[in-house]
């Protein structure tokens, strides 16, 4: 499967993916062939404007970036755009769907774009990673794929907010999960042969940019999510969303210095999951290194 | 009559037999009873069970068939057999369903039902119609608006000639007057036309339609059948008879002039809802002050409604009209905004849809009380949502939207003295004064009469403030020769009265229904579906008067009261307590029927003191005689026994449900139906303590302003008499509460067992009664 | 619950209402809110707003202008978009709280609001490379707020970095960029004049 012939995207890594979420980058870049998903790097992919774009530049500029992409990505052929990030997928995929709808924004957009000598016409599709494994791919061949099962590790599946809000449930969004209570995540942590345990909080909010902004204001709803994984006595937490992962994970010491706990529960992306479910390198496939909070136990079941 | 011939037909099935022995209830019968035929049956309902007593009846043998099988509610038209008088005796659902099977207890229940079920037959006589000659079947409808009009249409689709009589110059009423009306056509979303002028051709170009405009009615005497209707066209009268009469006399806005504290009179820019119907019908909406097109309206809701110091209630409707009104100046100028001060919004049924449609044309809505609008137009609101005061300044235009009062009374005429020419002093001062057109208020009957009758006294805004609802101004619409007064009985706030759940359209006099806002705040659309509904009770009434058979709720039946002048005393109580006001005085004061106006509730038979009212199917001694055939035993026995007189409209079958759905009461309970709780005479009660009943419970409908007796005043004069029963218990040292009074309703079979069995425990607690065995 | 702002800040304009409903992103759907008050109460951080979006959508019916467009309530928001998916009316809510804060800055109503400094420092890594970098982005905003803040914020977060640093998650030297960034500062200053050019024709 890995001869890189399965179906073919247009993939958008987006900024995180050369930052603070290269792990999601490289674990999915490493099991999407296996998979049978081809992933066609987006050329010369710009920024989505994530969640304060519209405020530092403006409506329409906030927009044009999304319009590059798309126009960029028209260039490469009629195949569905993947994005693997929250804050790109929700920026791309709404800013698309306006585009498309809206003949008057999709004007202006496109005089925007001329003055780049590009032009958006097309009526792509912008998709979720998560969504593709459900729908194309399907969890059965997740399941056909792992060599290694994670048999004993125990996963809160923490999904966070924009990978299924506002789309998940929408025909434009793939109509595959809830909003409150998605169980996408618990079925791949299943699928890789480890345990998902109960975990109330999946869809709680981790501050967002906020957390970045201003933490001292969204400590507490990281902690809550930590409580509940100490509560459930998670090994680690999976997630698909960069920017969950690294506030759950990044936060956990000025938590512990501002509520007096202990918390040091390692944050991991499903697809390093995957890699290594699937008998995978630890380094450089599974890229365990870039979690500043290891898990011992997933790196001894890793190859 | 000819000899009594009764007949024991016992059903052994639906768990009967089961549950107790047949072959004993047999004996029961025909050894102790000593009735000739008794038989028994695996399935009575059968084709070959009703056959077998068929088969009686038309050998002669058998003249009365005594049913010992299912509820008397069920199974009506199987055992139903030509004029042959049928009784039924309970025997499955509250017996065989409702207590353990081969139980002693359970065994005496079934033989008590059986018992008092041939002690009924023995007093019963299957009643015959009483001919009353001619009948009219022309519907008089009064009031020639929207409802009125509907109402005619409706009748002459039926088949019926209408006399519509309308007090002013023109047809249409209101709804001529305005510019659209609401959307009363799927999706529910825009203002219609308003269509009213087809309607008024098609109703005035009716052959069978006679059109009476400048028309009052002075007169109405008869009944059902044979109302003779006196008109009174400018001046000239003339007589007419019809059938049956629909009142459907509309409304009018509340007087905005008691609005000072909205702002209204203050300027000429703050004008009521109905005003700006009229602004909105001739074109774009201008200023009255200076003729500058109103660009920025706020409408302010509950103008003087829901507010204790004008309309105590809601009118239901102009939540919508503002909508309709906001939506028509937003789509006429889309500069102009609307902004919609609401308390709470009330958008019934599709009105939801026509609120969305306003939020989507971005009318702005407000939820708060307004604390005032002052001659600038400046309106200051208590913003509920902000928690805080909030000025509306910059207005061009205040509208105010006020709520409808019922015409319910001719405000033009000055009011008549309630029955002024008939009442006399003499009347029980305790009894229960049914006045007509006003509630009586907590027994005070003498207050109620003195607010009723003090023309204009608090006004029309229906404040009950005190004990008794003053009268609405103005005179009565149909001037009633009743015993009972002129006016059409009003519940509340100037609306008529009715048994709202499930006769909606009737009054309490018989053959007359109201329809349309004089009924119940409504619009157009609901007026013209209330006109047919009252339209189709009227028919009901005037074809059942011409069987001489009763409407709703005991429909087609034939029998009446019967007053026995020779003992009566004139004591008046049957023409006071009437809920209907079937009974008249004659000139030497003696109580005379209108048989088409009774409803054969049977509360002139519980309120006659020398018990000489009776029917011929449903009497004094007959429920006395099942009392006393009920088998007492001696208090050594710990077997209590425990009367329930059910009201046969709810409680009755919601003691049937309870067996239906199995749930298991006290055995030592022996009910007998009555039609209504008011016809329950005192001699029951005592005749029952008599035997040795331990305890005595009515079960009947709630009564009070939200009542749901289905003969409007029988439960609450049975309460009445009750709470005056403890003083003749006391008189013989028992325990007051022996006699209970219980509201259940039809949904209360899941309930019902509770009261029954702490009303048993209670009664275990008390003792047995000391007249037991004596 | 942060206090109300003061009455003194209170301007009622009774246009406001109609000219969000026109020119606010998601906006024209604003007016189908029926102040159930899901969304506020949906909310994962409420408690840190002054007036939480119910009561501010109420605020700009009453015509509150400065009260809406100086409340702190536009920025923290952490854009769950759970008022999004829950709202009966289907008013969404995020995008008209994003919507109202682009506004508010463009008209001039916020300049110091952390959200705001940091949008500021992000658009200009977004405009200058075509990428975020998330180094440059972080600092460029601990000092905007002037020398000492940034100093402060550096080091309570340098621990942080040194972490992301070890696990290779910290992009340190030149900046990411994007090939084009000729082409797509061309493309951003035009959507700018664009969006101008339609702002003169509003106002």
């Amino acid at each position: 499967m890995s001869d890189g012939r399965g179906k073919k995207y247009t993939y958008y890594p987006g900024c995180s993916s050369q930052g603070s979420g290269k792990h999601l980058d490289e674990s999915l870049r490493a099991i999407a062939p296996e998979l049978g998903v081809e992933l066609e790097t987006l050329d010369d992919w710009n920024c989505c404007g994530a969640s304060v774009g519209h405020v530092g530049g403006g409506t329409l500029p906030n927009l044009a970036l999304t319009g590059r992409n798309l126009a960029n990505a028209q260039k490469q052929g009629p195949q569905d755009v993947l994005t693997a990030c929250a804050a790109c997928y929700l920026n791309t995929h709404a800013g698309n769907e306006k585009i498309k709808k809206d003949v008057a924004m999709r004007g202006r957009v496109n005089e925007a774009l001329s003055a780049g000598d590009l032009s958006y016409d097309e009526d792509l599709q912008v998709r979720h990673a998560c969504e593709v494994i459900v729908n194309d791919v399907g969890i059965d061949k997740v399941k056909d794929r792992v060599t290694n099962p994670l048999t004993g590790l125990k996963v809160a599946g923490y999904v966070g907010c924009q990978t299924v809000r506002p789309f998940a449930n929408t025909d434009g969004g793939g109509n595959y999960d809830t909003y409150d209570d998605p169980e996408f995540l618990d079925d791949f942590t299943e699928a890789c042969g480890a345990e998902a345990v109960d975990f109330d909080v999946k869809t709680a909010c981790c501050g967002g940019a906020v957390s970045v902004i201003s933490p001292e204001k969204t400590l507490h709803l990281i902690k809550e999510i930590l409580d509940a994984a100490k509560e459930a006595d998670a090994d680690v937490i999976a997630t698909p969303c960069p920017l969950c992962q690294t506030n759950v994970e990044m936060y956990q010491d000025a938590i512990n210095k501002e509520f007096g706990t202990d918390f040091a529960i390692p944050v991991v992306f499903y697809s390093q999951l995957m890699a290594v479910a699937f008998g995978m390198d630890a380094k450089d496939d599974a890229a365990l290194g870039r979690n500043t909070i290891r898990s011992e136990k997933l790196e001894k079941m890793a190859k | 009559m000819e000899e009594r011939k009764p007949g024991v037909y016992l059903c052994r099935g639906c768990g009967i037999d089961e549950a107790v022995s047949v072959d004993d209830l047999e004996q029961v019968a025909g050894t102790e009873l000593k009735v000739p035929t008794c038989r028994q049956h695996d399935c009575l309902c059968s084709d070959e069970g009703v056959e077998t007593i068929a088969r009686d009846i038309a050998e002669g043998t058998v003249n009365q068939a005594i049913i010992g099988a299912c509820s008397g509610r069920v199974m009506t038209d199987r055992f139903q057999f030509n004029g042959t008088s049928v009784i039924r005796a309970n025997l499955r659902e509250q017996v065989a369903w409702s207590q353990p099977a081969g139980d002693e207890n359970t065994q005496m229940l079934a033989a008590d039902n059986l018992r008092m079920g041939i002690a009924q037959a023995a007093k019963t006589v299957t009643p015959e119609a009483s001919a009353e000659g001619e009948t009219s079947s022309t519907i008089l409808v009064c009031g020639g608006g929207i409802t009125g009009l509907s109402a005619a249409r409706e009748a002459v689709r039926a088949g019926h000639a209408v006399v519509l009589v309308e007090r002013s110059d023109t047809l249409g009423g209101w709804a001529a007057q305005w510019s659209k009306r609401m959307p009363f056509r799927p999706p529910y979303r825009d203002p219609q036309d308003n269509d009213v002028a087809a309607l008024i051709a098609e109703v005035s170009g009716n052959a069978s339609v006679t059109v009476m405009p400048d028309t009052v009615v002075t007169r109405t005497e008869g009944s059902p059948g044979r109302f003779s209707v006196t008109l009174s066209q400018g001046g000239a009268e003339k007589i007419e008879t019809v059938g049956a009469i629909v009142v459907a006399t509309g409304w009018r806005p509340y007087d905005a002039s008691r609005l000072g504290h909205l702002g209204y009179g203050t300027s000429p820019d703050v004008v009521t809802g109905v005003e700006l119907e009229g602004m909105l019908g001739a074109g774009p909406v201008q200023r009255k002050s200076d003729g500058k097109a109103a660009k920025t309206v706020a409408f302010i809701q509950c103008a003087g409604s829901r507010d204790p110091d004008h309309l105590p209630y809601c009118s239901s409707i102009c939540c919508a009209v503002s909508i309709k009104q906001a939506l028509q100046i937003v789509e006429a100028d889309p500069e102009a905004s609307a902004f919609i001060i609401f308390d709470e919004l009330r958008t019934p049924g599709t009105a939801e849809e026509f609120y969305r449609q306003a939020q989507e044309a971005g009318v702005i809505f407000m939820k708060g009380k307004v604390k005032g609008v002052d001659a600038d137009l400046k309106v200051v609101y208590d913003d509920e949502l902000l928690g805080d005061d909030i000025p509306l300044e910059g207005l061009d235009m205040v509208v105010l939207a006020t709520g409808m009062v019922p015409n319910s009374t001719n405000p033009e005429a000055a009011a008549a003295e309630s029955g002024a020419d008939q009442l006399v002093d003499d009347i029980d001062p305790e009894a229960p004064i049914a006045i007509a057109g006003y509630k009586g208020g907590n027994g005070d009957g003498a207050a109620a009469e003195d607010a009723a009758q003090t023309p204009g006294d608090g006004g029309e805004d229906g404040n009950g403030d005190g004990d008794a609802e003053p009268a609405l101004p103005g005179g009565p619409i149909l001037n009633l020769q009743y015993r009972q007064g002129p006016h059409i009985p009003i519940l509340a706030d100037g609306f008529a009265d009715s048994h709202y759940i499930c006769f909606p359209y009737e009054t309490r006099r018989t053959g007359i229904y109201t329809c349309g806002p004089v009924r119940r705040p409504m619009d157009m659309a609901e007026s013209a579906e209330d006109a047919a509904g009252a339209v189709l009770k009227a028919i009901q009434a005037l074809r059942n008067a011409g069987m001489g058979a009763s409407v709703h709720p005991r429909v087609g039946d034939l029998s009446l009261p019967k007053i026995g002048l020779d003992i009566c005393t004139k004591c008046r109580r049957c023409t006071v307590e009437c809920p209907f006001g079937a009974i008249d005085e004659d000139e030497n004061d003696y109580p005379i029927l209108n048989p088409s106006r009774c409803r054969r509730c049977g509360t002139c038979m519980g309120a006659c003191p020398v018990r000489t009212i009776n029917f011929d199917n449903y009497n004094v001694q007959m429920v006395s005689d099942m009392i006393g055939a009920v088998e007492v035993p001696d208090e050594f026995s710990e077997k209590p026994r425990i009367l329930i007189l059910a009201c046969e409209n709810d409680a009755y079958p919601a003691l049937d449900m309870a067996g239906i759905n199995r749930h298991q009461y006290s055995p030592f309970v022996r009910v007998v139906p009555v039609r209504c709780l008011g016809s329950v005479t005192m001699l029951w009660i005592s005749t029952a303590l008599e035997k040795g009943f331990d305890g005595i419970m009515l079960m009947g409908c709630k009564s009070g302003d939200d009542y749901q007796c289905h003969f409007i005043k029988g439960s609450g004069i049975a309460k009445e008499r009750m709470e005056k029963v403890g003083e003749t218990l006391k008189s013989l040292m028992l325990e007051e509460e022996r006699v209970a009074v219980e509201e259940i309703s039809i949904a209360d079979s899941g309930h019902v067992p509770n009261v029954i069995n702490s009303f048993a425990d209670r009664i275990v607690e008390i003792g047995f009664n000391p007249f037991k065995g004596f | 619950m942060a206090q109300s702002a003061p009455d003194t800040a209170r301007k009622y304009d009774l246009g406001f209402a109609r000219w969000v409903y026109e020119n606010v992103e998601g906006g024209d759907k604003l007016s189908m809110c029926m102040q159930c008050g899901v969304c506020s109460g949906s909310c994962p951080i409420g408690t840190e707003m002054d007036h939480g979006p119910r009561k501010l959508f109420m605020m700009i019916r009453a015509g509150m202008k400065e009260a809406v467009l100086t409340s702190n309530t536009l920025w923290n928001c952490t854009k769950c978009y759970r008022c999004v998916v829950r709202c009966p009316r289907g008013v969404p809510v995020t995008y008209i709280l994003g919507g109202l804060g682009t506004k508010a800055v463009e008209m001039g109503y916020v300049k110091t609001e952390d959200t705001v400094r940091f949008s500021k420092a992000f658009w200009w890594s977004a405009k200058t490379f075509g990428r975020t970098d998330e180094r440059l982005v972080t600092s460029r905003y601990h000092f905007s707020g002037g020398f000492g803040e940034g100093v402060k914020k550096s080091l309570a977060n340098l621990k942080i970095a040194l972490g992301m640093f070890k696990a290779g998650r910290l992009h340190l030297g030149a900046p990411h960029k994007v090939k084009g960034t000729k082409n797509l500062q061309a493309i951003l200053a035009k959507a700018q004049e664009i969006e101008e050019r339609a702002g003169e024709t509003e106002r």
